[in-house]
């Protein structure tokens, strides 16, 4: 699909392939090129068959490929699993010390590197991996001047010894790259303009957390929502924020509800099986009108799934979590940029309304490290909503205040004399709890005030060619390989045009109605059932005529979505 | 009972006789002795009877979840460790639903005070066994009794590692308002345990078994710096003894004090730091 080619790098869990892949990366950033890259990984530590898969472009690219024109074999099991995914004309490198490649090497495009050997003979094992980033690096056609630099930035921090190993292993791994003949589709003669970064999506919603003034993470461990946790932990030093480790999941949400309401803007960021504990925790913030925010990095489920993989399958569950009916937000980044925003956005809105907000993401989107436009800035999401002139009131303020807006004064506990008094149990407007049922009525009708306004700050779907005769509909983070295939559909003439939500509760359904009104729908999700599609027709009553859905765990590659879209219009 | 700045004119929805009367009681006197104002307080609280306790009591209030009180009361110390906290718990709220918390609120060494209604029943949900009915404890849904041992929430928590553990007796309102301020002194994990008679579902530790059994370890001669005494006056069997008063007091670096962070003041106090984030964004 164009000028770009793809890296796939395979080996066993442990066995640094990423790492390979970190150092390409930024290689190609350096050379001004654009990345795209993918870990395909197994719940495991040590064995097995992991994979990354790095795309570099001369041109922005927002989705990965799964089509590999470079297959870098660690050990002896990867070129077998992905020799047919290799583009023609591709090659394949192998590690002469990974397995028995002896009878392979006879081939046309299969070459084999002693990783290992010329490690130790630069000064020890541990560096094989940096032999292999020199040897792919030679075989891509950059200058050992670009290799050299990044490694040295990558290694400056750990010594002069291992700044020296790590040099060294990568000349000896760049000597032995050139011997082998490729000619790259991209070339490494640019530099980069300082316009782009590289980053994850993990990385990008732990600085929209920060930028929007997050400071309390508690946490329970869990793949792929960790990820999230363990980027804010480099900012630790330099921002006052709290991370700590809960006990569990429930734990968590309970102390973000007890942090948020004594005044600090707290995140908790899990997948699946953790929200599904939050859950009682979010109907707290709920009734409470306590604002958090959950990131819900999807993975395959139900109960454990598969740990380690990608899914958007919980869009529904995001949206009716909990017992009863309250209003929240919920939104699904389609890119690292995007989430990084989608995260800011999602605190703001819910420290302005009261109301929780579920960011959804995913292993694909969380782990993915993309060249992205910097538009990484501090924006005024951070500015307070709490509303010091009430504090002073002690005589006559009420938490939950009746208003027009529905969104009472919110005040902080012992600052300085207003009684702020909050209940789980449905309350009065001074917040202590009440059965009266002309009162639960006032209540349920207050919170639900706010979702006029709510409802407000959504943005619409954006839609790609209004006129097209069916439109592929996605969310979250499919969004970058459903407008790569609709580019690539169009260029064969087939007539197709995208509608990608972002922000996905509370819609508008009227105006939904009347962007979707008429046409052809193809949903194409994460999950076995067409959620978003099944949400349209709750909202809007329109039916949509086909979908593409993919729960194997993988993400939606764009060669994927052309093939069924020409399957389901017959062309 | 006098007049205190503590009482609130909300309808009180406790059984006449409730043990949870002379708690509060205890707890209003302790919070004047200390003159603090209704503003300078925070009780959270889980559910139960005991979760009912801030209802009844001029303060701030965060009443939130069945088991949850411990988490919220620390993200509350998390986001301002200055705020005065003392979380209402009951038996089951504290050692059932929630005892993952209690244990890592303890090892957290969180800096607050807790006070656990403890009737060895359930009074909201009308008679279960609680996780400190003994055994031989007949109710409805239980016709021989419960099918677990008791916990012992004194040996649990000196096990854990508690700087701060009492157990008290509502029929002694003086020992329990005198620990109450002991404990809201104690910079770090304080609890009292309160023995309390429920009169509606607790036929067998009722006002007067208590009243046979109990008795104030102050009189003794305990050593409450000494966790090998503590553990084995906790462990004396309750059916013959029930010793009252603090079994252990050791004070260690306390929730506020293991995070670099807090060192400077309350989280939520500092302003946003925009040009440490514009930097840091610039460097990403």
């Amino acid at each position: 699909m164009g000028n770009d080619m793809t890296i796939l790098i395979g080996g066993k869990a442990g066995q640094g392939i990423q790492t390979i892949g970190t150092i390409l990366a930024g290689i190609c950033h350096d050379a001004g090129l654009f990345v795209f890259s993918v870990d395909d990984f197994q719940s495991r530590i040590r064995g097995g068959h992991s994979f990354h898969l790095l795309r570099v472009g001369s041109r922005p690219l927002s989705a990965p490929s799964a089509r590999p024109h470079i297959l870098v074999g660690i050990d002896e099991n990867t070129y077998g699993i992905h020799r047919d995914e290799l583009v023609p004309g591709g090659i394949a490198v192998l590690n002469r010390n990974g397995g028995n490649h002896a009878d392979l090497e006879a081939q046309n495009g299969v070459f084999t590197v002693p990783l290992e050997d010329l490690a130790r003979d630069a000064g020890g094992v541990i560096a094989s991996n940096t032999v292999a980033a020199g040897v792919v690096a030679a075989v891509m056609g950059v200058e050992m001047a670009r290799v050299r630099s990044v490694v040295s930035r990558r290694f400056r921090d750990k010594g002069e010894k291992v700044l020296a190993l790590n040099l060294d292993a990568a000349e000896k791994g760049y000597a032995a790259g050139k011997s082998i003949s490729f000619q790259a589709p991209v070339s490494f003669d640019g530099d980069t303009n300082g316009e782009h970064v590289v980053m994850s999506g993990a990385k990008a919603a732990a600085l929209g957390a920060l930028a929007a003034d997050c400071r309390f993470f508690p946490f329970y461990p869990m793949s792929p929502g960790t990820g999230i946790v363990s980027q804010l932990a480099a900012y630790a030093g330099q921002l006052p924020m709290v991370m700590e480790q809960a006990e569990d999941e429930i734990a968590a949400v309970n102390m973000a509800v007890g942090a948020a309401y004594a005044g600090v803007r707290s995140l908790v960021a899990t997948s699946g099986g953790g929200f599904s504990l939050m859950v009682e925790g979010l109907g707290l913030s709920g009734i409470t009108e306590t604002p958090i925010v959950i990131i819900n990095a999807q993975r395959p489920g139900p109960a454990t799934g598969l740990a380690t993989r990608t899914a958007q399958a919980d869009l529904l569950f995001a949206i009716h979590a909990s017992q009863d009916e309250f209003p929240r937000f919920v939104f699904a980044p389609g890119s690292v940029l995007d989430t990084f925003n989608a995260v800011k956005r999602a605190v703001m809105l819910s420290e302005k309304y009261q109301v929780p907000s579920i960011v959804l993401m995913d292993q694909y989107l969380a782990d993915s490290a993309r060249t992205e436009t910097n538009g990484f800035v501090t924006g005024d999401e951070h500015q307070s909503f709490i509303q010091d002139t009430e504090m002073y009131q002690a005589e006559t303020y009420h938490r939950y205040k009746v208003t027009e807006s529905g969104v009472s004064p919110r005040c902080l506990p012992c600052t300085p004399n207003a009684l702020v008094r909050v209940a789980g149990n449905e309350h009065t407007p001074e917040g202590l709890p009440s059965e009266d049922p002309v009162n639960r009525v006032a209540m349920v009708d207050k919170r639900f005030a706010k979702l006029g306004a709510m409802t407000g700050e959504m943005r619409m779907p954006s839609v790609f060619c209004d006129n097209s005769s069916f439109f592929l509909v996605g969310w979250g983070s499919s969004k970058g390989c459903i407008m790569e295939a609709c580019l690539h559909l169009r260029e064969e003439g087939i007539d197709a045009g995208w509608i990608l939500f972002e922000d996905l509760w509370p819609l508008d359904s009227h105006k939904l109605k009347v962007l979707l009104n008429g046409k052809r729908l193809l949903m194409v999700e994460g999950n076995a059932t067409a959620q978003l599609g099944t949400l349209i027709r709750t909202l809007t009553g329109i039916e949509y005529a086909a979908s593409i859905l993919k729960y194997d765990g993988r993400p939606i590659y764009p060669e994927y979505i052309v093939d069924r879209v020409k399957e389901i219009q017959g062309q | 009972m006098s007049a205190s700045i503590f009482d609130t004119d909300r309808d009180n929805h406790w059984c006449p006789g409730c043990g949870n009367f002379a708690i509060l009681a205890a707890m209003k006197k302790a919070f004047e002795a200390q003159n603090l104002s209704p503003h300078d307080l925070l009780v959270v609280a889980g559910i139960g009877q005991a979760g009912k306790t801030p209802h009844y009591l001029a303060c701030n209030m965060l009443h939130g979840l069945h088991g949850r009180a411990l988490p919220m009361a620390t993200g509350v110390k998390t986001a301002n460790h200055k705020l005065n906290v003392v979380v209402s718990s009951g038996d089951g709220d504290c050692y059932g639903e929630g005892g993952n918390h209690f244990l890592a609120a303890i090892r957290r060494n969180l800096d607050i005070t807790l006070l656990v209604h403890n009737n060895q029943v359930y009074g909201l949900t009308k008679g279960q066994n609680s996780p400190t009915s003994a055994l031989g404890m007949k109710t409805k849904l239980a016709a021989s009794g419960p099918t677990s041992d008791p916990v012992n929430p004194i040996a649990l928590a000196l096990s854990a590692g508690a700087g701060f553990v009492a157990r008290s007796f509502s029929g002694n309102p003086d020992q329990l308002t005198g620990l109450i301020q002991e404990a809201m002194a104690f910079r770090g994990f304080a609890m009292i345990d309160i023995f309390q008679p429920c009169v509606s579902f607790n036929k067998i530790n009722t006002h007067f078994w208590y009243k046979e059994r109990v008795r104030d370890i102050s009189d003794s001669d305990h050593d409450a710096s000494d966790l090998q005494k503590a553990l084995v006056l906790a462990m004396a069997d309750p059916e013959q003894d029930l010793p009252t008063g603090v079994f252990y007091k050791k004070e260690r670096p306390a929730f506020q004090d293991r995070f670099e962070v807090l060192n400077a003041g309350p989280l939520s106090a500092s302003p946003f730091d925009r040009a440490q984030m514009d930097d840091i964004l610039a460097r990403a």
